[in-house]
C-alpha cells in the first residue's frame, strides 16, 4: 500500500514540477496559436492537392544515449516543434544507442518509406561508414534539413610555446611527432579529422601525427596537466577555460570569427593563412523512400523551427549557430563533404568502406 | 586419464585462449603507434594459456562442499531448462508482443511452473506489476518500452 | 567574495523555503528513480532536464544535484535485496549486503547502507565545501601514467578479493579483462572481437555483466536448489536497529572510505564504481577478520556504500570548479547547466557564487532528507523478500530485463544477459569467483587505454611510468599489495609443514 502512496506522491510531484516549469509557456502558447493560423493559411494557399500532413505520432530517433549532443538536439527540437504548435502530432524521442550511431541508423534503414520516423545526425554519419563501422551512410536516408552548426577549436595550455596555429604547424612540419594531440573520440572520427584537415592544408605530414583518444573529459584534463599538447574539440568545450585564462585557443575552424563575448577573440585558421574550414553540422533525416510532399512538409516545419524565438534561445544557451539548409542543398553539401573526408581517411590508411 | 574436474576445465580454458589468440593475431596494425590494438589482447591470451596450464597441474582439489554444488538432481536440471526456455521465449517476443504482454505471460507462467499454487494472486501480480512499471517508464519518465501489439 | 561569505550565501539559498522544497523534490525523485531497474543517476538527470527548462537556475540545479545523489542512494536497494545491482556504483554493495539480507537481516543491511551513505555523503560535502577551490588542481593532476598505475593498484588486489584458489581468481580476472577488450578500440578505431556484429561494437555494457553474473546466476541457483529450505530467500526481515557493536564496526570503514571515495570521485573517469570497489578491497585488506567479507560482513557493506556516495560529491569538484565533467553522469549534469543558461567553468565560482555555494549547501540538507525519507520506508521495501520464492524468481528476471533494456533498447543485450547468467552459474559450480571478473572488466578497459595513451605520448618509452611521482608511488604500492599476500601464504604453509 505504501508503495502505491509513494508512486501517487511521485505523480503529484511531477505534475507540480511540470506546472512550475510551464509558467512561461502560456505566452508561447499564444504565440503558437497565431503561428498555427499562419501556417494553416499558407498551407491552404499552396495546397494543390499534393499536400501531405502526418497521420500519426512522430518518432524522433537519437542514435545515441541520453544526454549527448544528438539526444539534446532531438529533445529540444521535439519540444519546440510541439510546444510552439509547429507540428500538431506528438513527437516522441527514442534513444537507439550504440556503435557511434550505427545501431540507430540500421534501425531507421529498416523503416523505408515510413514518413513518421525521423532522426538527428551530424558528421559521424559520413565518417563512421567510411571507417567501415556502419553499413548505412547518408545516401541510405532522406536528408530533410540542417539546422545547427558547431565549430571545432584547437587549444593549448596558456603557458604553451605556440602563440597561434601557424607556429604549431611550423614546428610540426619539422617533426610531426613532437606534438601530442588529444581528442575525445577515436582516430578517424571528428576530433581527429578536423585537426588532420588543417594540418594537411598547412603542409604537415599527417600520417605521423601522434593522436591520443581520451573519453570522459580526459582531453581537457590532459592538456591542463601537460600530458598532451593540443586539444582538438568543439569550441563550446573550451570557451570557459579560455575565458578563465587556463588555456589558449590557437584557432577555430570557422571561416569567420564567431560572435560572442569570449568567442570573438578566437582567431580563425583562415586569418593565419591556412585556407581550410570544418563545420560540425547537425540536422534531421528521414528513412529512404519518402515522397516529395513529405519532404517538403518537414522541410517547411524545420525551417519554422529554426526561425522560432524559442529555438533561438536554446541555440544561445548551448552555443550552437544557426545553419539552415533545405533538403536539396543539404544533400549536395553532404555528398561533397564525404568525398573530401574520404580522401583524408585514405591517406591516413583508415579508410575501410 | 583426466583425474579431476580442474584438469577438464583447464583444457576448455586453453582452447578458449587459443581461439582468442588466433583472433588477436588477425587484428590490423598501424604504423607510428607504439602499442597497437593487438598488444594487450595478445598478452591476455598468452597469460590465460599460461594460467590454464598452471591450473592443469595445480594441486588444488575441490572441497566436498564444492562438489556438492555441482551435483544437481535431474529434476532440477529439467526445471532450470524449462525456465531457460521460458526466458528465451520472453526475449524472442519481447519486442513483437510488447513489454506488457510478454512480461505478463512470462511472469505468470514461470511463477506457476515453479510451483506457486495461488493462481488468482499470481494473475493479479503478474498483470499489475508490468502495467505499473510500463506506465512509470513510458508515461512518467518518457522512456519507451516496446508497445508491441497493444495500442498504448 | 570570500569562502565564508560564499558559504553563508549558499545556506541562504539552501535554507530558503523554495530551496528546501526543491531539495526535497530532488532527493525524492532521485531515490525513486534510482530504485527502478537500470535507471541510475544518468537517466534520472536526463529525464529531469526538460522539466527544469525555464525554472530559476539555482533552484533547478539544487534539485538536479538532489536527483543525482538521491539516485546513487536509492541504487543500493536492489543490490542488497535481490543481488541485482541497478547501477554500477552499487555492485560492490551486493558482495556483503545480499548475504546479510539472506541471513534474515535485510532490515539491518538496508539501515547500514542508508547510514553509511548518509555519513559518506555528509563528510564529503564538508570536504567539498572547505576544499573545493583548492582541490581543482587535484582533479587534473592525474595524467595517463597515473591512471594506469591507479588501475594497476586496483587489479593487484585480485588475489585478496576472493578466498580459495588464487589461480582461479586470476583466471576469472583475465577472462573479465578479455571481455573488456570487445568492441571499438578508442586508440585506433579498430573493431575487436565483435564477429562482424554492430551490436558488439560498443563492447558489452557493464550492467549486462553485473546483472548476469549476479542476479541471473543467483536465480538459476535458487531454481536448482528449490528443494533445500536452507538456500535462498529469507522469510525474515529482521530489525532495523543496529547494535553498539555494529556501530563500532562501521565507524572505521565509513570514516576512512568517505575520504578515499571523495578523492577518487574527484578524478575524472574514476567515479563511484571504481571508488566502491577500491574501498571494499582496502577494507578487506586491513581487516582483522578478512574471512568474514563476502559472507555478510558489516564492514564489507558499509565501506562501498560510504565510498560511492562520497565519490558522488567528489565528482562535483571538477564540474563546479573547472567545468570539467569527469563522468557520464556529470556530463549530463553539465547539459543541465547549459539548458539553464549557465556556463560551468573556472569562472563560475566568481561569476555566480549563489549557484556554486547554493548547490554545495543544499547537499547537507539533501543528505539529511535522504536519511529521514529512507529509514521509515525500509521495513516496507524489505518486505519484497517475503514474496513467495517462485514469484520472486520471475520478478527478478523481469527486473533485470527492464534494467538492461532501458539502457540499450536492444534485444541482443537480453540474450547476452542470459548468456552471462549461464556463465555465472558455471563459474559458481566450478568455484571461479565472480568479483575478480567484474573488477578486471571495469578496471581493465581503462588500464589498457591509459597504458596505450602513455605509450603514444612517450613514443614507446616505458620510463614514462616512473618519471611521474604519482604513478611511481602507485606502482610501488601495487607491487607490494600483490606480493604481500603471496609471502603470507608461503609463510603459513611453512608453518604448517
Amino acid at each position: 500500500m505504501k508503495k502505491f502512496l509513494a508512486i501517487l506522491l511521485f505523480v503529484f510531484l511531477l505534475g507540480f514540477l511540470a506546472a512550475c516549469g510551464g509558467e512561461d509557456n502560456e505566452e508561447s502558447q499564444n504565440d503558437s496559436d497565431s503561428n498555427e493560423e499562419n501556417t494553416e493559411e499558407s498551407s491552404e494557399g499552396s495546397a494543390e492537392g499534393g499536400e501531405w500532413t502526418p497521420e500519426q505520432n512522430i518518432e524522433m530517433v537519437a542514435p545515441a544515449g541520453a544526454g549527448g549532443g544528438w539526444d539534446t538536439t532531438a529533445r529540444m527540437a521535439a519540444k519546440v516543434l510541439n510546444e510552439e504548435g509547429i507540428i500538431e502530432e506528438s513527437i516522441g524521442v527514442v534513444n537507439k544507442e550504440g556503435a557511434g550511431g550505427a545501431i540507430g541508423w540500421s534501425y531507421i534503414a529498416n523503416q523505408e518509406g515510413n514518413p513518421h520516423s525521423l532522426f538527428v545526425s551530424s558528421s559521424p554519419i559520413l565518417l563512421v561508414p567510411l571507417s567501415g563501422q556502419s553499413d548505412h551512410g547518408h545516401e541510405d536516408f532522406t536528408p530533410i534539413a540542417n539546422v545547427i552548426a558547431d565549430y571545432g577549436a584547437f587549444a593549448v595550455r596558456e603557458d604553451a610555446e605556440w602563440e597561434n596555429l601557424s607556429e604549431l604547424f611550423e614546428q610540426m612540419k619539422e617533426d610531426p611527432s613532437s606534438v601530442t594531440v588529444v581528442g575525445t573520440s577515436s582516430p578517424g572520427s571528428m576530433d581527429h579529422i578536423q585537426f588532420v584537415r588543417f594540418a594537411k592544408a598547412a603542409g604537415v605530414d599527417i600520417t605521423k601525427i601522434k593522436y591520443v583518444s581520451a573519453p570522459d573529459a580526459g582531453g581537457i584534463t590532459q592538456v591542463l596537466n601537460g600530458s598532451a599538447d593540443v586539444f582538438s574539440t568543439g569550441v563550446g568545450e573550451v570557451v570557459e577555460q579560455a575565458r578563465a585564462g587556463e588555456i589558449r585557443v590557437l584557432a577555430v575552424t570557422s571561416e569567420e570569427r564567431l560572435e560572442g563575448e569570449t568567442l570573438s577573440e578566437f582567431p580563425t585558421a583562415k586569418e593565419q593563412g591556412i585556407d581550410e574550414k570544418f563545420i560540425n553540422w547537425r540536422g534531421f533525416f528521414g528513412p529512404a523512400g519518402m515522397t516529395e510532399e513529405q519532404v517538403a512538409y518537414y522541410e517547411q516545419k524545420f525551417k519554422e523551427l529554426s526561425e522560432s524565438d524559442a529555438f533561438a534561445e536554446i541555440r544561445t544557451n548551448y552555443g550552437w549557430n544557426e545553419m539552415f539548409m533545405g533538403s536539396e542543398e543539404y544533400k549536395n553539401f553532404l555528398d561533397e563533404e564525404k568525398e573530401n573526408l574520404k580522401g583524408l581517411l585514405e591517406e591516413l590508411d583508415l579508410l575501410n568502406e | 586419464m583426466l583425474k579431476n574436474v580442474n584438469q577438464r576445465v583447464a583444457i576448455v580454458l586453453a582452447v578458449l585462449s587459443a581461439f582468442y589468440l588466433v583472433l588477436s593475431y588477425q587484428l590490423p596494425t598501424y604504423p607510428y603507434i607504439p602499442v597497437d590494438a593487438d598488444g594487450v589482447p595478445k598478452a591476455l591470451g598468452w597469460l590465460l594459456l599460461a594460467l590454464s596450464v598452471g591450473l592443469f597441474f595445480s594441486k588444488d582439489r575441490d572441497s566436498e562442499e564444492q562438489k556438492a554444488k555441482r551435483h544437481i538432481p535431474k529434476k532440477d536440471v529439467i526445471s532450470l531448462l524449462v525456465v531457460f526456455l521460458l526466458v528465451f521465449l520472453y526475449i524472442t517476443f519481447f519486442e513483437s508482443l510488447g513489454f506488457i504482454l510478454a512480461t505478463v505471460l512470462f511472469v505468470f507462467s514461470s511463477t506457476w511452473y515453479l510451483g506457486y499454487k495461488k493462481h488468482m494472486v499470481n494473475a493479479i501480480v503478474s498483470i499489475l506489476f508490468p502495467i505499473i512499471l510500463y506506465s512509470i517508464f513510458v508515461y512518467m519518465l518518457q522512456i519507451r518500452l516496446p508497445a508491441g501489439i497493444l495500442p498504448f | 567574495m570570500g569562502a565564508l561569505e560564499g558559504i553563508a550565501t549558499g545556506f541562504q539559498v539552501a535554507l530558503s523555503l523554495e530551496g528546501i522544497m526543491f531539495v526535497l523534490i530532488g532527493v525524492f525523485v532521485g531515490t525513486f528513480i534510482g530504485m527502478l531497474p537500470g535507471l541510475g543517476p544518468i537517466s534520472a538527470i536526463a529525464i529531469m532536464i526538460p522539466i527544469t527548462y525555464g525554472m530559476d537556475p539555482t533552484m533547478a540545479l539544487v534539485m538536479m544535484a538532489g536527483v543525482y545523489y538521491g539516485a546513487v542512494f536509492g541504487g543500493s536497494t536492489s543490490s542488497i535485496l535481490l543481488n541485482a545491482p541497478g547501477i554500477s556504483g552499487t555492485v560492490a554493495s551486493a558482495f556483503d549486503g545480499y548475504p546479510m539480507a539472506q541471513q534474515g537481516k535485510a532490515g539491518k543491511a538496508l539501515a547500514i547502507a542508508a547510514l553509511s551513505s548518509f555519513v559518506g555523503g555528509t563528510i564529503s560535502v564538508v570536504l567539498l565545501m572547505i576544499f573545493a577551490p583548492m582541490l581543482a588542481s587535484v582533479a587534473i593532476s592525474f595524467g595517463p601514467p597515473a591512471y594506469f598505475a591507479l588501475m594497476l593498484l586496483g587489479l593487484s588486489a585480485i588475489a585478496s578479493l576472493s578466498e580459495g584458489s588464487t589461480i582461479k581468481a586470476m583466471i576469472s580476472a583475465v577472462v573479465g579483462f578479455m571481455i573488456a577488450t570487445i568492441g571499438i578500440d578508442p586508440q585506433t578505431g579498430t573493431a575487436r572481437f565483435n564477429f562482424g556484429s554492430a551490436n558488439l561494437l560498443d563492447g558489452i555494457d557493464f550492467l549486462v555483466i553485473a546483472l548476469g553474473l549476479f542476479a541471473i546466476a543467483e536465480v538459476c541457483y535458487l531454481i536448482m536448489n528449490r528443494a533445500k529450505k536452507s538456500v535462498g530467500t529469507a522469510k525474515e526481515i529482521g530489525s532495523l536497529r543496529l547494535s553498539k557493536n555494529d556501530m563500532k564496526e562501521m565507524s572505521g570503514p565509513v570514516g576512512r572510505q568517505s575520504f578515499l571515495g571523495f578523492i577518487l570521485g574527484i578524478l575524472p573517469g574514476a567515479g563511484a564504481t571504481i571508488a566502491s570497489f577500491i574501498s571494499y578491497i582496502t577494507e578487506k585488506k586491513i581487516a582483522k577478520n578478512p574471512d568474514e567479507f563476502g559472507k555478510g560482513s558489516v564492514k564489507g557493506l558499509a565501506a562501498p556504500e560510504a565510498s560511492n556516495n562520497a565519490a558522488t560529491s567528489g565528482a562535483f569538484v571538477p564540474l563546479l570548479s573547472l567545468g570539467i565533467p569527469g563522468s557520464g553522469t556529470t556530463a549530463v549534469m553539465l547539459g543541465a547547466f547549459l539548458v539553464l543558461g549557465l556556463q560551468p567553468g573556472p569562472m563560475m565560482m566568481t561569476d555566480r557564487p549563489e549557484v556554486f555555494w547554493g548547490i554545495i549547501a543544499s547537499m547537507y540538507i539533501g543528505n539529511i532528507f535522504l536519511l529521514i525519507l529512507n529509514l521509515p520506508l525500509i521495513p516496507y521495501i524489505a518486505r519484497l523478500l517475503t514474496i513467495p520464492r517462485p514469484m520472486l524468481i520471475s520478478l527478478v528476471i523481469m527486473f533485470s530485463f527492464i534494467g538492461v533494456y532501458a539502457i540499450s533498447f536492444s534485444v541482443f543485450d537480453l540474450y547476452l544477459l542470459l548468456a552471462f547468467g549461464v556463465l555465472g552459474l558455471l563459474m559458481r559450480m566450478f568455484a571461479f569467483p565472480a568479483p575478480p571478473f567484474i573488477l578486471a572488466f571495469i578496471l581493465g578497459g581503462m588500464m589498457e587505454q591509459s597504458f596505450r595513451q602513455s605509450m603514444t605520448i612517450s613514443g614507446g618509452n616505458i620510463s614514462i611510468f616512473f618519471e611521474n611521482n604519482i604513478s611511481l608511488v602507485l606502482i610501488i604500492l601495487s607491487v607490494l599489495s600483490f606480493i604481500f599476500p603471496i609471502i603470507k601464504t608461503i609463510r603459513t604453509k611453512k608453518k604448517e609443514a
